[in-house]
């Protein structure tokens, strides 16, 4: 695979943002909508070009030195599981654009422009091979995000934003601290500085126990405030309240997913030993958010809270998925990330929909849409359906995956009982727990349809039609749901083609990680110091230049 | 090719097991084994055809009954494929691959569940009455549903295509979780079908309800099918169903000894039997399928009576083995069912509404199954779900005519004597063969199967209980079914014209005028009749199946219990009748050893001094038309209107008994009170804790700094520039520090 394509996704939003930001108010939507169809392309050929017999490795590769000394460089590469990510951001982008063409109606360019620059930071963060660039692009994803609530969000915008800027930037500096730590024990057992997250993986586990747990903390710090997973979630439920349409999407679709990424990419291979010490305590947290999330969902009034809390929820399966830490959750868990971007996606969408005709997300106050938008309601169901978890669309295959692993991660439970592929750190009890999610799942949300769409019409009393868009679905809004629609279904009846492209890395990250977890590295005591490193690195240099 | 490889793998590990068999499977290709003509896909295929055409049918706006016709097209080919591939069965089950689904490979491991379809004969049997009745109540509900052609026609046939579609999943599927993808779609498509009337608050609730309730036994289904993934290490029956372990936790469980089985494959079918509990309406769970009358008729006949309530009869069957290898499992599925029986039969008593009664009938008759397969007779169970099937459908067909004729009215206390008005006398003929069937009027299907199950229990040790139960419900059930047939069909002629109409509010043109004088009742159409005589013809037809159909090798009676014996459901039990003989007559003091306990060699157990098979014939004839008679006493004879009748005085004297079995012994508004109303105050508890605690933690740290920030600097900006740059200034300080870290150790 050439790093052509990936390097165009990066390029070609940004220069689509420059061409938007210094165009007209008016051409704003049409240029940017253009420039995400165009990056459908080398998307495309990504995916095309991408040879899955060997999904665990990394294609693609190109790399520039940046900061030599200090080991940075600018390197990207897809294996299997990245390359989904940014397929699904991909997907998503034109989504979301065309999905705000009513929407947004003042200062467009500054709105469109930076869509686009967050598409290519998101890109960037599952392209990054290289540790910098991965966590320049993780903490740029905030910016645009930020922006974008804070200035085309509804009411209570500011605290949505800040709050989601403070939180989520807060846990990620302790990560970087974490992660710097991690550079510099690596280069203390090398010599020389790398920020190659191939090469950090592979030397760090040999941290011994107690440094690891030290790391995995700092590092959850911050993905576990971005997953989110309970209690570090109160930012979520406000920031896709108050977010425009196009934001909760990319929010619920990709910006989470950066956080459980996270974990499978960093916390695992990085700090195996004390993940799997710990696995159990994330276990329970994910366990605990998940009905706990569950049950505030049913309690609430605004729909776009409820779908907001669902998603805590969901997440929690995802966390648990990767708590289990064999090959049955970690492949349940991309699977869950890939799925609950197109299901929630899809959710906030219809939610966005129907909001720009009646300016309102209050089921109290709006009901029985069913006779009057038919065909928003065939996709509000179908979406619901699928976020439930129905066999056969996309929800379906990862929640039993990542249920079943938590089973299968106690080996006592299994005939042949063999703790190194299956995992030990969670057990039945975990399934069993998380299981009643599936109940409680199916209680908000059919609750929730049967409210806003079915039973007797009611609007809001000062409704009046909107001068733009017709009673239901506009052509428009119905191109934007269906390639969405399309992929669940693909998504939920041949899961074997996604469970066969990540069955590579999957594999090698659980491998690794349970084997370095068992029988630790031996650290390399013949560490070297800081002076040496740094007198090696001065006479190379001195040596170097002339 | 994977799949292919491992299949034959699996299939070798099976055909080691079985050397009586290998011989002949064996001299076939070995890429051939065990794999079935890919034209039975049609039967899962067509139907999703339609369902997709009629949704096309939707978009281009079509107002005929194009997509009635393609349903009942689709599902009658679907039906013929099945017959053929009944036909064409030469006894060996095989497996039939459609494509991959889900595949996780672990090392050498692998969880493999794909739409693959397994045929033996439990799957013909099912999929027989499933697709014939599929087609026939396609037809009827052509007519049933005309007023409402157009969109919602449309949305009818298509969630119609769809249920058959999942229930042949269920039904067919290979392995659990095809399983469980039918036996969710088939509850997503009862949610869509209660819930078709969308606008009455009523219909919406139900559906939720039902979806809901439905969902707590499929918690317990999926937890079972994860537990025997994790145990068996398989989720295909071909491979479950051949393990060594099953097999050695079976020859265990025969002779007793449950202390040699582990606890978690005990657990498997007490989950599994939760789901089925769910499915098929037992008690605890049984509250939703009275409410999901609230559907159009033809879904209530179909889904809710027919076909998908059976699910957990059928996932009971499948899966008998592992029921065999728990201590508990199978007695706690008869108690239930027999319970269930009970409690569903004294509500039917005092209920008014006569399809809310045939409702209750329905859940009173899943538990004479589950009571069935709970006593060692799977056969028993699951010819009764048979015989059901076409009475049932019958008697809600009828029912359905009736509430169609009528505008909507459904109380018994306001229709009487439909047998004399005009046009009426198919619907009175096939509702009294429904009803002989239903109350187990000797000879007929309903009679034999009934006996079957009750005479099962008095045979199995420690289940005679169970056997008295049964008789006395049996009576009950007698009682209420000729309730409804002497109130309704028989009498004086009077009715009224229902005020709410269930159906469609186009509907109320010309029947408005209520009084009895000013309405005309519209009498069915050659549709529903001719489905009404086929179904009448079956549901007669179907007591013929006790007499042919026996295999004599096989040590099988009649048809029902040749297909049961030759499918994974075969179970033979040590007390059944040919089991006891072959004791008598064995040398072996272990042959009357069964896992509850040692029945007597000599003598069979005796019920009032008789062979139990042969005295239920009689009991339960005797049982059956006293009911009848006491209804005939109470509700036909001297009856002069619709409203009175001798049982109202009767009524009084028990005091409040009826009122509150009319209210359903007010089971709902306890389980709102046990359940669902503390959980929706933690809910709003864990809500405010969420706003108060958890975010107010968050919030304290945020103001920490704040406060912070206010004595040491002036103010913050607080515009979006300010955070872009402490940012990037965070950034560039931490590499200042490290930057440094490396100056200063290189100076030093």
């Amino acid at each position: 695979m050439s790093p052509v394509w990936t390097l165009l996704l990066i390029a070609v939003p940004l220069i689509g943002a420059l061409m938007v930001a210094f165009g007209t108010e008016d051409r704003a939507y049409g240029s940017s909508l253009r420039t995400m169809l165009v990056t459908l392309i080398p998307g495309a050929m990504m995916l095309w070009q991408f040879d899955f017999s060997m999904g665990a490795v990394h294609q693609g590769a190109a790399s520039v030195n940046w900061i030599p000394d200090l080991g940075i460089k600018l390197s990207i590469g897809t294996d299997a599981i990245s390359l989904l990510l940014i397929i699904l951001t991909v997907l998503l982008g034109p989504i979301v654009i065309a999905a705000s063409k009513t929407a947004i109606k003042d200062d467009r360019r500054k709105y469109y422009a930076w869509l686009l620059i967050l598409q290519a930071a998101m890109v960037g963060v599952f392209a990054a091979r290289d540790l910098m660039l991965f966590y320049i692009c993780f903490e740029f994803t905030l910016l645009p995000m930020f922006i974008l609530i804070r200035c085309y969000g509804s009411t209570n915008r500011v605290a949505a934003s800040t709050k989601f800027f403070l939180y989520t930037f807060t846990g990620s500096m302790m990560t970087l601290a974490g992660l710097i730590y991690v550079v510099y024990f690596v280069a203390q057992q090398t010599g020389t500085w790398t920020l190659d997250i191939a090469t950090l993986t592979a030397i760090a586990p040999r941290m011994p126990i107690e440094h690891q747990a030290w790391v995995l903390l700092a590092m959850l710090a911050g993905f576990a405030v971005k997953v989110p997973l309970f209690p570090f979630h109160t930012w979520l439920p406000l920031a896709h309240t108050e977010a425009p349409t196009a934001g909760s999407v990319i929010l619920a679709g990709v910006l989470l997913k950066l956080g459980t990424y996270g974990i499978l990419r960093f916390a695992i291979p990085i700090t195996p030993a004390a993940f799997m010490e710990y696995a159990p305590v994330l276990g329970v947290l994910s366990v605990i958010g998940i009905i706990y999330a569950g049950l505030i969902c049913w309690v609430q009034d605004d729909i776009k809270k409820l779908v907001a809390y669902s998603s805590v929820s969901h997440l929690g399966f995802c966390v648990l998925g990767l708590a289990a830490l064999n090959v049955s959750g970690l492949s349940g868990s991309v699977l869950y990330m890939l799925s609950h971007g197109l299901s929630t996606g899809g959710l906030f969408l219809m939610i966005g929909f129907m909001y720009e005709r009646y300016h309102t997300r209050d089921m109290r106050q709006i009901g029985g849409l069913a006779s009057k938008m038919p065909v928003w309601t065939f996709f509000m169901v179908f979406f619901t359906m699928a976020s439930v978890g129905l066999p056969g669309l996309n929800g379906f295959p990862s929640e039993v995956l990542c249920l079943i692993a938590s089973f299968q991660s106690d080996a006592a439970w299994t005939a042949a009982g063999e703790p190194g592929a299956w995992g030990t750190t969670l057990g039945p009890w975990f399934g069993v727990f998380a299981g009643t999610g599936m109940v409680i799942a199916a209680m908000y949300l059919l609750i929730m349809v049967g409210k806003i769409c079915f039973g007797p019409l009611r609007e809001p009393k000062d409704h009046h039609a909107h001068e733009e868009l017709p009673t239901d679905l506009s052509r428009r809004e119905i191109w934007t749901l269906i390639p969405l629609a399309v992929a669940c279904l693909v998504f939920g009846l041949k899961p074997v083609y996604l469970l066969d492209a990540i069955s590579d890395p999957i594999n090698q990250i659980v491998s690794t990680a349970t084997a370095h977890s068992v029988q630790p590295l031996p650290e390399n005591h013949e560490t070297h110091t800081m002076m040496d490193m740094i007198q090696t690195q001065i006479q190379t240099q001195t040596e170097a230049t002339p | 090719m994977i799949n292919t490889t491992l299949l034959t793998n699996q299939i070798s590990t099976i055909l080691a097991m079985a050397p009586d068999t290998t011989a002949s499977v064996l001299s076939q290709t070995p890429t051939e084994i065990g794999t079935g003509p890919k034209w039975i896909l049609l039967i899962i295929g067509l139907p999703m055809l339609t369902s997709l055409l009629c949704g096309l049918y939707a978009i281009i706006g079509n107002k005929t009954k194009l997509p009635a016709w393609t349903t009942v097209a689709g599902a009658g080919i679907a039906f013929l494929a099945t017959v053929a591939m009944y036909l064409s069965f030469d006894g060996t089950p095989y497996t039939v691959h459609a494509f991959d689904w889900i595949q996780v490979y672990f090392g050498d491991k692998a969880m493999i569940a794909n739409f693959s379809f397994y045929i033996d004969t439990l799957t013909i049997y099912w999929m027989l009455f499933v697709t014939g009745l599929a087609t026939l109540i396609a037809l009827y509900a052509s007519e049933y549903m005309s007023h409402d052609v157009g969109t919602s026609y449309c949305r009818f046939f298509g969630a119609f295509g769809l249920f058959v579609f999942s229930m042949a999943c269920l039904v067919m599927g290979d392995n659990l979780l095809m399983l469980y993808l039918g036996w969710e779609g088939v509850g997503l498509c009862s949610y869509l079908l209660i819930g078709y009337f969308y606008k009455k608050p009523e219909a919406v609730a139900a559906a939720k309800k039902a979806f809901i309730v439905n969902r707590i036994g499929d918690l317990g289904l999926a937890l079972g099918i994860y537990l025997t993934f994790v145990h068996f290490g398989t989720l295909e029956y071909a491979v479950l169903f051949n393990d060594p372990t099953l097999l050695g936790y079976i020859e265990a469980a025969k002779t007793g000894n449950f202390e040699a089985i582990p606890a978690i494959a005990q657990w498997i079918p007490i989950l599994f039997m939760i789901g089925a509990f769910g499915k098929s309406a037992q008690f605890p769970l049984y509250v939703w399928l009275p409410d999901a009358m609230e559907g159009p008729t033809p879904v209530s006949a179909l889904i809710h009576a027919a076909t998908m309530v059976t699910a957990g009869v059928y996932l009971i069957a499948r899966t008998y083995p592992l029921f065999l290898t728990s201590e508990f499992a199978l007695p706690i599925v008869a108690w239930v069912g027999t319970i269930t029986a009970l409690l569903a039969a004294t509500i039917a008593m005092a209920q008014f509404d006569i399809k809310r009664i045939m409702a209750y009938s329905t859940v009173s008759q899943l538990g004479y199954m589950f009571a069935g397969l709970g006593v060692l007779t799977p056969t028993g169970g699951v010819y009764h779900v048979l015989t059901h099937a076409f009475f049932k459908a019958l008697l809600f067909l009828c029912c359905g005519a009736v509430m169609h004729g009528f505008a909507g009215q459904l109380d018994l206390r306001k229709l009487s004597g439909l047998k004399n008005v005009k046009g009426w006398g198919i619907v009175t003929i096939g509702m009294l063969i429904g009803c002989i069937n239903l109350a187990g009027v000797p000879f007929t299907a309903g009679y034999f199967s009934k006996d079957t199950i009750i005479a099962e229990a008095f045979v199995t040790p420690g289940t005679s209980m169970i056997g008295w139960i049964l008789l006395f419900t049996a009576g009950l059930t007698a009682y209420y079914t000729f309730r409804v047939f002497f109130r309704v069909f028989m009498g004086p002629v009077e009715y009224h014209p229902g005020d709410e109409h269930h159906d469609d509010d186009g509907h109320d043109d010309g029947h408005d005028g209520g009084g009895v004088g000013g309405f005309h009742p519209h009498a069915p159409g050659w549709a529903v009749n001719s489905v009404l005589i086929t179904l009448s013809v079956l549901s007669i037809a179907a007591s013929g199946l006790y007499f042919v159909g026996g295999n004599k090798e096989a040590h099988t009676k009649h048809y029902a219990q040749t297909m049961v014996m030759s499918s994974t459901a075969s179970y033979d039990s040590p007390y059944s009748k040919h089991a006891i003989h072959a004791a008598q007559e064995s040398n072996d003091p272990n042959a009357g050893v069964g896992p509850r306990g040692t029945i007597d060699k000599a003598l069979e157990v005796p019920i009032i001094g008789g062979d139990p098979h042969k005295m239920m014939y009689y009991i339960s004839a005797v049982v059956g038309i006293v009911g009848i008679a006491l209804a005939w006493f109470l509700h036909l004879f001297g009856r002069t209107n619709a409203a009175e009748c001798k049982m109202d005085p009767i009524a009084k004297r028990f005091g409040p008994i009826p009122k509150m079995a009319e209210n359903k012994w007010y089971v709902d508004e306890f389980y709102a009170m046990i359940f669902v109303t503390p959980l929706r105050i933690i809910s709003h508890i864990f809500h405010w804790i969420d706003k108060l605690l958890v975010d107010g933690i968050v919030n304290l740290f945020g103001y920490l700094p704040r406060i912070f920030a206010w004595i040491i600097r002036p103010s913050q900006s607080g515009i979006l520039q300010g955070y872009a740059v402490s940012m990037a200034g965070g950034l560039t300080i931490l590499l200042l520090v490290v930057f440094v870290i490396v100056m200063q150790g290189g100076v030093s």
